[in-house]
């Protein structure tokens, strides 16, 4: 096929874009078309609630754990700020600064042409990963997002995933998803900052009569993945360390949080 | 309260009305899934991701423009496309033999379902397309194929298929009017 679709050919996109049967690099194209084709942008809207009519009749009931896991996760997944709640001048700001045309708000799809503001948490890379960030992201960055987008969704969908979080009255703290069966673990820290001299947040593992185990730097609030945890592990801990990491804490814990309401411990 | 409601309330970070509005959708969030996922563990997986990203995200919606559910259902759908296709490209051969076996066909679900009457509405208009416009709409929404992948499949130009899927979802559309 050409790549180069002439702009009547983009107008008959609008069908099988309203039932995602765009193949991505036509998809991103027609994306961007919407923004300035009125008629597609009414047409998409209406062909979107046939689709949908289609939806309504596979409803199914979900599995009951279902909900208590997504319940669970809720209580400490943070939300992305509101589009639509904020000042108007904010609302309609994309993230490189510049004014959105407003008719993208009303157009019934942009839900998928809005940047995402800040991403705070675990489940923001499930968000980010799948949700059209690639203008902003390179394709390395945009692959090992999804990876770890799937290594969290695993983890959340463990029978026995369980969350936590913890902050001071600093508003320093972290928050874990945890399976003891899969002896994983995703951990995002909140409110660190970034430690001056080019030192580092590095995260351990608490151990009863055992050394503490370094399960890697953190990066800011990216989510970290920690694999083959020891089961009787007591707590996470996180330190500030010189450029690289220690082998083990040379600080005190700025932050720590009890792993036994996750699962964990004797 | 409405599904438009509690999505206002939702972005407010109110944890009880996303409880009310997982009642409503977790349903259709689900059942739209798992018919275009098929493996009960994946979509299981992808229907969690679906809702936690309502909680997320919820503040993105604008009551202005359009129906909660229309705005739930079209991410659900997407992500479950999303997943399908990975999992084609990565070459889950279960998946794609189940999905052979089972087929396209629309009355081939032969699920419980809380929205009976709904169902066999849609059913009813879907035997009212023509056969090519109801498989190029099928296969594309419940089995998440590329329009370029129907062609292939119904071996019709790419033309053809387009106009085939505009016309189809147009045509469900005169024929569900008033039934909502
Ligand atoms: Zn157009």
């Amino acid at each position: 096929m050409t790549s180069l679709f002439r702009r009547s050919d983009l107008h008959s996109l609008a069908a099988p874009y309203a039932l995602d049967a765009l193949e991505p690099h036509e998809h991103k194209r027609f994306e961007k078309h919407l923004r300035r084709c009125d008629s597609c942008a009414a047409e998409v809207r209406a062909l979107r609630e046939d689709a949908v009519r289609l939806a309504w009749s596979t409803a199914a009931p979900a599995p009951a754990a279902m909900r208590d896991r997504v319940l669970m996760a809720v209580r400490t997944t943070p939300q992305e700020p509101s589009a639509f709640a904020q000042p108007p001048a904010r609302a309609i700001t994309d993230r490189y600064g510049e004014r959105a045309p407003s008719r993208a708000r009303r157009s019934g799809f942009s839900p998928f042409l809005i940047p995402l503001a800040s991403t705070t948490a675990a489940a923001a890379l499930v968000v980010a990963a799948l949700f059209g960030m690639q203008a902003a992201r390179t394709q390395d960055q945009l692959a090992q997002e999804r990876a770890q987008a799937r290594e969290i969704a695993h983890v959340l969908a463990a029978p026995d995933a369980r969350a936590s979080a913890g902050r001071d009255a600093n508003g320093q703290g972290m928050s874990v998803v945890a399976s003891a069966s899969q002896r994983t673990a995703v951990v995002t820290a909140a409110g660190l900052g970034t430690p001056s001299d080019g030192r580092v947040h590095q995260l351990w593992l608490m151990r009863p009569e055992e050394k503490p185990r370094s399960l890697g730097l953190l990066d800011g609030d990216t989510p970290l993945i920690a694999t083959g945890l020891n089961t009787n592990a007591t707590s996470l801990a996180v330190t500030v360390e010189p450029s690289g990491g220690s082998v083990q804490p040379t600080t005190a814990p700025v932050v720590q949080l009890a792993l036994e309401s996750v699962g964990f411990g004797e | 309260m409405e599904a438009d409601e509690l999505l206002v309330l939702v972005a407010g970070g109110d944890q009880k009305a996303f409880e009310d509005l997982y009642g409503l959708v977790s349903g259709p969030v689900f059942g739209l899934v798992r018919r275009v996922v098929r493996d009960p563990a994946q979509s299981e997986e992808v229907a969690q991701e679906v809702l936690l990203e309502l909680w997320r995200s919820a503040g993105r919606y604008d009551p202005g423009r359009g129906s909660a559910l229309s705005w739930v259902l079209t991410l659900a759908h997407r992500r479950a496309v999303d997943r399908v296709r990975s999992a084609r490209a990565a070459g889950e051969r279960e998946l794609r033999m189940a999905r052979r076996s089972n087929g396209p066909a629309f009355d081939q679900v032969a699920e419980e379902v809380e929205a009976g009457l709904e169902r066999e509405w849609v059913r009813r208009c879907l035997d009212r397309l023509t056969a090519l416009q109801r498989q190029s709409v099928t296969l594309a929404y419940y089995d998440g194929y590329t329009y370029r992948e129907v062609a292939e499949r119904l071996s019709l130009p790419l033309g053809t298929v387009k106009t085939r899927m505009r016309d189809g979802l147009t045509r469900l559309r005169d024929c569900l009017g008033g039934v909502a």
